[in-house]
């Protein structure tokens, strides 16, 4: 069996956003809609006070509460672990994104383009009609994924078939891979590392690891 | 994603590089589908030689915007309103390229008619370029035109002293070689930055080592005002009260002198790389042989004075001893002869003068409990590891794993000089000065060669590095101004080496000078400058008083400036020309080695921008922009000489075993240039054994060959040269301020005599913060109208490059915290009835900026902090964000100018929320 899933080591973390930016370049998503971000949190009293960054998105569930929720069934868990969207079955009624506790999901219902309604030469050369009124996340991005399968390359070790952000991210603190692969690099890190899963409590089997500090 | 695999005809992936800020270069890719630019990628291709594995920041992931920015200017323009001012439309319109050059070309043939100097003595053409040198690997060959026009005024800054760690290049610069200083972080084990923002100001290579050294487990302590992304990342926050550092620093020192002793410290090193042995006469100068001349030490084997460099000879670290004839070097070379006199060694005269600054009195200054100090220091001590030793490259050196780092305002603007030394002593003290694991320079700019700091190593006087500074004697000192922020004539330590220095004066003066000058003012009135040249540099934004500042840049008779958008400094100018950006255009520059920030690797070699996509409209390559004024200024010919001679490019285009030298009679295409380039680069990287051209570039990016990382140490080479540090008693700087004191007193000036305190051998705390709170006072305001202390911080997405004009930056920057406003502590706050997101005024005794406000634990309350610098009113996109900006109302003054001509980004300010709440 394959199971994809993400680390991210909240040690090395500086919330730069690179990774914010990279998935907006690699998927064209448009102006205000972030499949992934890093959160700024502060907790604590001055002068005991700690910052932390959280990268987040589409934790790519186990038990994904945005698929049983879907009428369509539009969502659904892929066997390599994916939570994917068919866009030409998704009606957008927003069920998933109310589902999800993770806050992964948006849909825009119009076109929007960086500087006013008409797109820049790149936005018009990747505007998908395919993508308006319909649910979107974070895919992992699963056309590099699927060309895996094709070319036997390696998710998360060649950058060919990695998500864009795990390839940005400037200080390493995003890996990826098949956590049933005992030789994956996301199995060697979480076998040294402590970590957790966000909401785990909830039973949605997040497929994303944050790794805080070593074992 | 479906749609345009479904309909792409090519897809490249083109290798380029982004240098938005002055920690670049790192590597990327650009992927172009059917001739559009469509996404940036990391470039792994460099894996294994870039420290951040072939990736860039955030910034480069606006770059494909940036080049589709609609609001670009697409054609050269001309100004059709003569009044100028913010208040007057500049009325550009559209003109040919043939128009635009001939315009400028005409105004610069006129210039060299009636000489490139005016009757000020000061040249008749400016050329003001952004971020940090940044511009340089930019803009193609436009260095060659520059070296072939002769003197240029570089003197109006668009933020250099005062948005630069300015002190640090200087002093850095000064004591190791270190225009800028980093920690050796692949080594280091504790790390004290004191306003050091490295995780967003240091690029990939810095977040990726940093992170790196998290995991290992180093420990950093990050020492600030207000919790940065960086303090955010440390082990522990220290919020000290601004401008204090030096305090701080002082009682690190006494912990480390005082408290634990020289027998802890590394003793060695001290003894032999530095001047603690020399011995300092009870007037403060170093006692001398009075034959030869040379520094006296107290030679341990002998119970005699001897002078420095006597072989095998062991000299006394601490202590004072009477030495029976001396003789002392005085400013103007006066000597005086002493018999019998006591000699107290540098490092005593240290000793004594750090007893009085105990972490128990720093306390008093900084906010920060003694204990705390005091811990620090004995971490820091303890961390350096005296006595442990690494192998590299079969060579063993010293591992002290200990550096202190400074951040912008803390290594710039009064009490700069003192935080530099502090911490650079800090470093001696430990032996982790310039070795493994410690504090290291990594570029030279003062000093030459520029891509070689130790070749810039060369024995001076009394067995320091060779040090070229501005002269102060009666004969030599620059009484008339050669530049208009007068640097050869106030700063003794910028030198006169070239662009650099200049860039480094006090580029506030040049401004203020036009408008007033001191009632002692006793040298030639400043003159604007008859042609000013404008290069990603936008000083009516990021400079200060920015209000006033673009009142003086519409007085500027002509201005002629490379254009992106409009901005605030441009919208005064007669001339637009557009040039291709970041995607669209060619030039080969240096890579690796030891350069900015933390980008010292174990390879060197260079990289291609090579053109991605054609230019946006009529956008021009830099390269024909400079070919072109080249040869309607009748200067091809010196031009393209100085393109042979290697000025724009990486190496001379004749070298051994190779001459790809241009026509000078022909004008060169930019093709022809950057192939010259290539192949000549690779020869001489390669030392002869590998030639690539320009075709070669653009398909793989970059060419390196390894590099040891011995080059990363100094001390190494101080050892071959049997050189000393000139640390930790500066009286070459005392004596250089006593001359020029002595010059300005001479011309019966007085206005500079506060910047002259600070020439001390040893540097004194001088209540930092009260500079600011006197100077509100002196222009008639109420220090308790004004209870709050305003600062910036930098931020990742924006800093440099122009990208508050790029909306893909502005949205991900506003994910963090305070990119909309203005960061205040929120029970500060809330005493003043203010809440999140409320609009505010912040208003200092010059003026008043509004911002919402964001609410935080992670900032002192006596202290506001404004993200960047983002008042626009006419950079398009960026003047829709209505935030604020502490360049609007900081004051440029006199009263706030340093020694070297610098000045910090802090200002005493009142709060109030305006009316209205913010919508919840």
């Amino acid at each position: 069996m394959t199971r994809y899933v993400m680390t991210i080591d909240l040690r090395r973390c500086v919330g730069c956003q690179t990774c914010t930016a990279a998935c907006k370049g690699a998927n064209a998503t448009p102006p205000g809609i972030q499949w992934r971000r890093v959160l700024d949190i502060e907790s604590g009293e001055f002068p005991d006070v700690r910052r932390t960054f959280l990268p987040v998105a589409c934790m790519h569930c186990g038990d994904p509460p945005c698929e049983s929720v879907c009428p369509t069934r539009a969502t659904t868990k892929r066997a390599d672990g994916l939570v994917a969207i068919d866009y030409d079955l998704c009606i957008g009624c927003a069920n998933c994104v109310m589902a999800c506790p993770y806050d992964a999901r948006s849909i825009v219902h119009e076109p929007r383009f960086a500087y006013g309604d008409t797109p820049t030469a790149a936005e018009a050369a990747r505007f998908d009609p395919a993508r308006i009124g319909v649910s979107m996340k974070c895919t992992f991005c699963k056309d590099r994924i699927d060309h895996a399968e094709r070319t036997g390359l390696v998710p998360g070790v060649d950058p060919e078939v990695t998500p864009a952000c795990v390839n940005s991210c400037i200080s390493g603190a995003m890996g990826f891979g098949d956590i049933d692969d005992p030789n994956s690099g996301v199995n060697a890190l979480l076998a040294e590392t402590q970590y957790f899963r966000m909401h785990e409590e909830l039973g949605t089997e997040p497929g994303v690891y944050y790794v805080w500090d070593k074992s | 994603m479906s749609m345009e695999s479904a309909q792409s005809k090519s897809v490249k992936h083109v290798p380029s590089y982004c240098y938005n800020c002055v920690s670049g270069p790192d590597l990327m890719n650009v992927k172009v589908v059917d001739g559009v630019a469509t996404e940036i990628e990391p470039n792994f291709a460099a894996a294994n030689v870039h420290p951040a594995k072939g990736r860039v920041c955030v910034k480069a992931y606006g770059l494909v915007q940036k080049t589709y920015n609609p609001n670009r200017i697409s054609t050269p323009m001309k100004r059709t309103n003569p009044k100028k001012g913010r208040n007057e439309d500049p009325g550009f319109v559209p003109i040919s390229w043939d128009e635009a050059l001939d315009i400028v070309a005409e105004k610069l043939k006129a210039v060299r008619a009636k000489g490139l100097v005016d009757e000020a003595g000061l040249p008749r053409v400016a050329v003001s370029l952004g971020h940090g040198g940044t511009p340089s690997n930019y803009m193609g060959t436009f260095p060659a035109f520059l070296a072939s026009w002769g003197e240029v005024d570089f003197s109006f800054g668009s933020g250099q002293g005062v948005k630069c760690v300015h002190s640090e290049h200087l002093y850095g610069e000064f004591w190791h070689r270190g225009f800028t200083v980093a920690a050796d972080t692949p080594n280091c084990r504790y790390n004290i930055a004191v306003g050091a923002n490295v995780d967003v100001t240091g690029g990939p290579c810095a977040v990726t080592r940093h992170a790196d050294a998290r995991v290992r487990g180093y420990k950093r302590v990050q020492v600030e005002p207000h919790l940065s992304a960086t303090g955010a990342c440390s082990a522990e926050w220290v919020p000290i009260r601004p401008k204090t550092d030096p305090a701080f620093l002082f009682a690190l020192i006494h912990v480390l002198v005082r408290e634990n002793g020289l027998a802890k410290l590394d003793i060695p090193f001290l003894r032999d790389r530095t001047a603690s042995p020399y011995l300092v006469a009870p007037d403060g100068l170093y006692l001398r042989d009075p034959q030869s001349g040379k520094p006296l030490v107290w030679d341990e084997n002998t119970a005699g004075a001897v002078v420095h460099d006597t072989p095998g000879a062991k000299p006394a670290v601490a202590g004072s001893y009477r030495v029976a004839r001396a003789v002392v070097v005085d400013a103007d070379k006066e000597r005086r002869e002493y018999s019998d006199v006591e000699g107290a060694t540098a490092y005593e005269m240290l000793a004594r003068h750090i007893e009085k600054y105990t972490p128990e009195w720093a306390e008093t200054v900084c906010d920060v409990k003694a204990a705390t100090i005091r811990r620090i220091a004995n971490e820091y001590l303890e961390a350096a590891s005296i006595g442990e030793t690494i192998e590299i490259d079969g060579k063993t050196l010293p591992l002290r794993p200990v550096a202190v780092t400074l951040g912008k305002s803390v290594n710039n603007g009064w009490g700069a000089y003192e935080c530099c030394w502090a911490r650079t002593v800090l470093a001696a003290l430990v032996g982790a000065l310039e070795n493994p694991g410690g504090l290291l320079g990594t570029t030279v700019r003062l000093n030459k060669s520029r891509d070689n700091r130790h070749l810039s190593v060369a024995p001076g006087e009394d067995g320091f590095m060779v040090q070229y500074f501005n002269p102060t004697t009666k004969e030599e000192w620059q009484v008339a101004p050669s530049t208009r922020n007068l640097h050869q004539t106030l700063v003794p330590i910028v030198g006169h080496n070239g662009a650099w220095s200049q860039a480094l004066g006090p580029t506030q003066l040049a401004w203020m000078f036009q408008n007033e000058r001191p009632d002692d003012w006793s040298m030639p009135m400043p003159t604007l400058p008859e042609v000013w040249l404008v290069y990603r540099s936008n000083p009516s934004i990021s400079f200060w008083d920015t209000r006033h500042l673009a009142e003086i840049a519409a007085k500027f008779p002509f201005m002629a400036c490379f254009a992106y958008t409009v901005d605030e400094t441009n919208y005064m100018a007669d001339v637009l020309l557009p040039e291709a950006t970041d995607l669209e255009s060619t030039q080969m520059i240096r890579m690796g080695g030891t350069k900015y920030m933390e980008q010292f690797w174990d390879h060197k070699g260079v990289v291609l921008r090579a053109k991605a996509v054609e230019p946006q409209g009529e956008a021009r390559d830099f390269t024909w922009i400079t070919t072109e004024l080249a040869m309607r200024t009748g200067l091809l010919e010196s031009y393209v000489k100085a393109i042979n001679k290697g000025i724009s490019g990486v190496s001379p285009l004749k070298g051994e075993g190779y001459d790809f030298r241009l026509d000078p009679a022909t004008p060169p295409t930019t093709e022809q240039v950057w192939d010259a380039v290539c192949r000549a680069a690779t020869r001489t990287m390669s030392e002869g054994r590998e030639e690539h051209d320009l075709k070669w570039f653009e398909q793989n990016g970059f060419f390196t060959v390894p590099m040891s990382r011995l080059e990363w140490y100094l001390t190494p080479t101080m050892e071959q040269h049997g050189l000393r540090y000139e640390l930790p008693y500066q009286e070459r700087l005392l004596r250089a301020g006593r001359e020029l004191g002595r010059r300005l007193h001479e011309k019966k000036m007085n206005w500079w005599d506060e910047q002259l305190s600070e020439y001390a051998a040893l540097p004194e705390w001088h209540d930092v913060p009260g500079r600011w709170i006197r100077n509100l006072e002196k222009a008639g305001a109420k220090a308790e109208d004004f209870p709050f202390w305003l600062l910036t911080t930098k931020s990742m997405q924006y800093h440099a490059g122009g990208n508050a004009a790029i909306e893909v930056m502005h949205e991900v920057a506003q994910n963090l915290r305070g990119h909309a406003g203005v960061i205040m502590n929120a029970k500060t706050a809330a005493g003043l009835g203010i809440a999140e997101g409320d609009r505010i005024e912040v208003r200092s005794h010059i003026g008043a900026t509004y911002g919402k406000a964001a609410l935080v634990q992670g900032v002192r309350p006596d202290t506001l902090v404004i993200i960047g610098q983002f008042d626009h009113w006419a950079t398009p996109f960026a003047k829709t964000l209505e935030a604020p900006s502490l360049n609007s109302i900081a004051p440029m003054s006199l009263d706030l100018t340093d020694a070297t001509g610098s000045g910090a980004d802090i200002v005493r300010v009142a709060v109030r929320r305006m009316e209205g709440r913010a919508a919840a």
